[in-house]
């Protein structure tokens, strides 16, 4: 490498500054939500831990909370079935029918979610569906449907023909072809796939403030807190969101990694 | 060794994949016990044969029969048949163990009886002590013999086996036909082996089906296929060939002869019906092997001769091949191959030589 240095200092320099103007009010309310506020001024002589205490008995916060867990697991679960079972199908041959099936699927993912939780909150009403929790585990299973499928299909697409066609060969059924074959070369995505929608319905706030009855997730309960104004809760639940978001990227990143080479 | 019982036989058998046709009425019959290969340039057709005997593909018209009944109906996993893929298809997530009792298991087959096949499939192909290994640990040779263990636990009728030793180097290929043969000698069980490799067809086949485009040019022995080739194909496709364009005279004591550039040649015609029945003065190719040129007369009642001046030379280890230009009517080439010698060749460049051989080297084939 022979490159001239200052350029290079001067990327490394650029860098840095979008780094901070972009990333750096991520890092404002975690800092804040461990000093006390008095008025909405954070008094940054005065650590505390006052605001974890004051969350961990907020009673609508827990429920919220629990709420978002119910929802996310659930969705985790339906997106992981539809999406195993559709890429399956997408996968074993080529047809119109299995394109028009992969562009509905990926169809909720790109349009804007405001139009999905409009179509489904018109839809349940027509079809006169309370809404409720149930409601919301079913607008973030369409949701998080795509990123899922796509996921697995990837995968699924990785592995060679031969090996389902070995399988076949040597007098497996289409059952013990997916048990033996498939199913233990799809489980790192599977696990891949299902904590990076997990961490999609955890943060997923339009669809459901549409789609939910008199249930708060956790989002949506952040959403109604603001509009009463900035208490330290706040900033102490932002922090735990980005723990926790930051902690299920990071699973699913070791588990979404092509693993190292098992040859052929 | 091989019955004349019938194994497989494919009848009339078409295959194309929207407008193109790949295969077009083919007839194959596989007997009982024999090493069958199915020897083609790619795009010839012969993995697609494979597939169909295999389950993987289904034939557009014709029919496929093993011991006289049609096994159209019998998806992949019923058919007894195993095979060992190009790419080996061995299941990276499963021990070389796993990997070979597989067809067991899946058969519900009890775990005791699965150990003791498996251990014996191991022994055969010299892998006892590789069982807990994964295929990632295996070399490529190694992995080969695991794939053939598998396919023949289940104790199929028959073992497709799809170009497994393309991706092998020469000198590993080498011992693996070697290998093949002997497993499939001890197993008694019949081979049908798909390659684009002709020495690997005579290494190993009893019978050689020749394919290109779609169509079975020749099916034989290695040796009838390379000394009596059916057409202009088998005869430039199998080895190095001289191959010398004329018109067909007429027949005394088992030999024909042909009008050529060269001259008339005598032609030995015995095992070609054909040959003998075609017409007085039909477009025909004088065949004959660089290696069955030699210097001197070969005092047979029966030789061709020609002279001709050596334009090229080289040297290939035990063979040094040589070009011969004949004047002709019209410039004619013909390949030459003597033994090598220590001291220097018999021949050099320039040189004038007089070239013979004998009528029952020189075969005809039909345009």
């Amino acid at each position: 490498m022979t490159r001239d240095s200052r350029g290079n200092w001067f990327l490394a320099g650029f860098t840095l500054l979008v780094f901070i103007l972009l990333y750096g009010p991520i890092f404002v309310p975690i800092a804040s939500s461990f000093f006390a506020l008095k008025q909405g001024v954070v008094n940054w002589q005065q650590p505390t831990t006052l605001a974890y205490v004051t969350l961990a008995s907020n009673e609508g916060i827990l429920v919220a909370l629990r709420n978002t867990m119910i929802v996310g697991v659930s969705a985790v679960v339906c997106s992981l079935i539809l999406g195993m079972a559709s890429a399956l199908y997408f996968n074993s041959g080529r047809s119109k029918g299995r394109a028009l099936l992969q562009f509905i699927i990926f169809l909720p993912f790109l349009m804007p979610p405001i139009i999905t939780g409009l179509a489904l909150l018109i839809y349940f009403r027509e079809i006169d569906f309370d809404r409720s929790l149930v409601t919301v585990i079913i607008g973030h299973t369409v949701f998080v449907l795509a990123l899922v499928y796509r996921t697995l299909l990837v995968r699924l697409q990785s592995l060679s023909r031969s090996l389902v066609e070995a399988s076949y060969d040597l007098g497996a059924s289409g059952f013990q072809t997916f048990r033996y074959v498939l199913l233990p070369n799809l489980t790192s995505a599977m696990i891949g796939a299902g904590v990076l929608a997990f961490a999609l319905s955890f943060d997923e706030t339009m669809i459901t403030l549409l789609v939910t009855g008199t249930d708060n997730t956790l989002p949506t309960r952040l959403w109604a807190m603001m509009r009463l104004g900035f208490t330290p809760d706040i900033n102490a639940l932002v922090a735990v969101i980005l723990a926790l978001t930051t902690l299920m990227c990071l699973l699913a990143a070791r588990y979404l990694m092509p693993r190292e080479s098992t040859g052929t | 060794m091989s019955t004349d019982k019938l194994l497989l036989e494919l009848k009339a058998v078409s295959k194309s994949f929207g407008s193109t046709n790949v295969l077009a009425h083919i007839d194959l019959a596989v007997r009982d016990g024999e090493f069958i290969t199915i020897l083609g340039p790619s795009g010839s057709g012969k993995t697609t044969i494979l597939r169909m005997i295999g389950g993987f593909e289904s034939p557009s018209s014709g029919q496929i029969l093993l011991d006289g009944a049609d096994i159209s109906p019998l998806p992949i996993n019923k058919r007894p048949f195993n095979t060992v893929f190009q790419d080996y298809a061995l299941f990276p997530h499963m021990t070389v163990a796993a990997n070979v009792g597989y067809g067991l298991k899946v058969r519900g087959t009890k775990n005791a009886e699965i150990t003791d096949r498996v251990s014996q499939a191991l022994a055969l192909v010299q892998l006892a002590d590789f069982a807990g290994r994964y295929p990632a640990q295996l070399s490529g040779g190694q992995r080969q013999r695991v794939a053939l263990a598998r396919a023949i636990i289940c104790r199929p009728r028959l073992i497709l086996l799809d170009e497994p030793l393309a991706a092998l180097d020469v000198e590993l290929r080498r011992h693996m036909q070697l290998f093949l043969k002997d497993i499939q000698r001890e197993i008694k069980t019949t081979f049908l082996f798909v390659t684009h490799d002709q020495e690997e067809a005579i290494a190993m086949a009893d019978r050689i089906c020749v394919m290109n485009a779609g169509h079975i040019q020749q099916l034989g022995s290695a040796h009838e296929v390379y000394y009596r080739p059916a057409n202009e194909f088998v005869a430039r496709f199998f080895g190095d060939n001289n191959l010398i364009e004329g018109r067909l005279q007429e027949t005394v004591d088992g030999i024909r002869w042909i009008e050529t550039p060269l001259g008339r040649l005598a032609c030995a015609i015995d095992g070609q019906a054909g040959v003998a029945a075609a017409s007085l003065g039909a477009r025909a190719f004088a065949a004959f092997r660089p290696e069955s040129l030699s210097l001197t007369p070969t005092g047979h009642a029966s030789e061709n001769a020609t002279r001709g001046c050596i334009t090229a030379l080289s040297f290939a280890g035990a063979h040094t091949l040589a070009n011969v230009a004949v004047d002709a009517a019209e410039p004619l080439s013909l390949r030459l191959r003597l033994p090598s010698r220590v001291e220097g060749v018999a021949v050099t460049p320039g040189m004038i030589v007089d070239l013979y051989w004998r009528a029952v080297e020189c075969r005809l084939v039909l345009v």
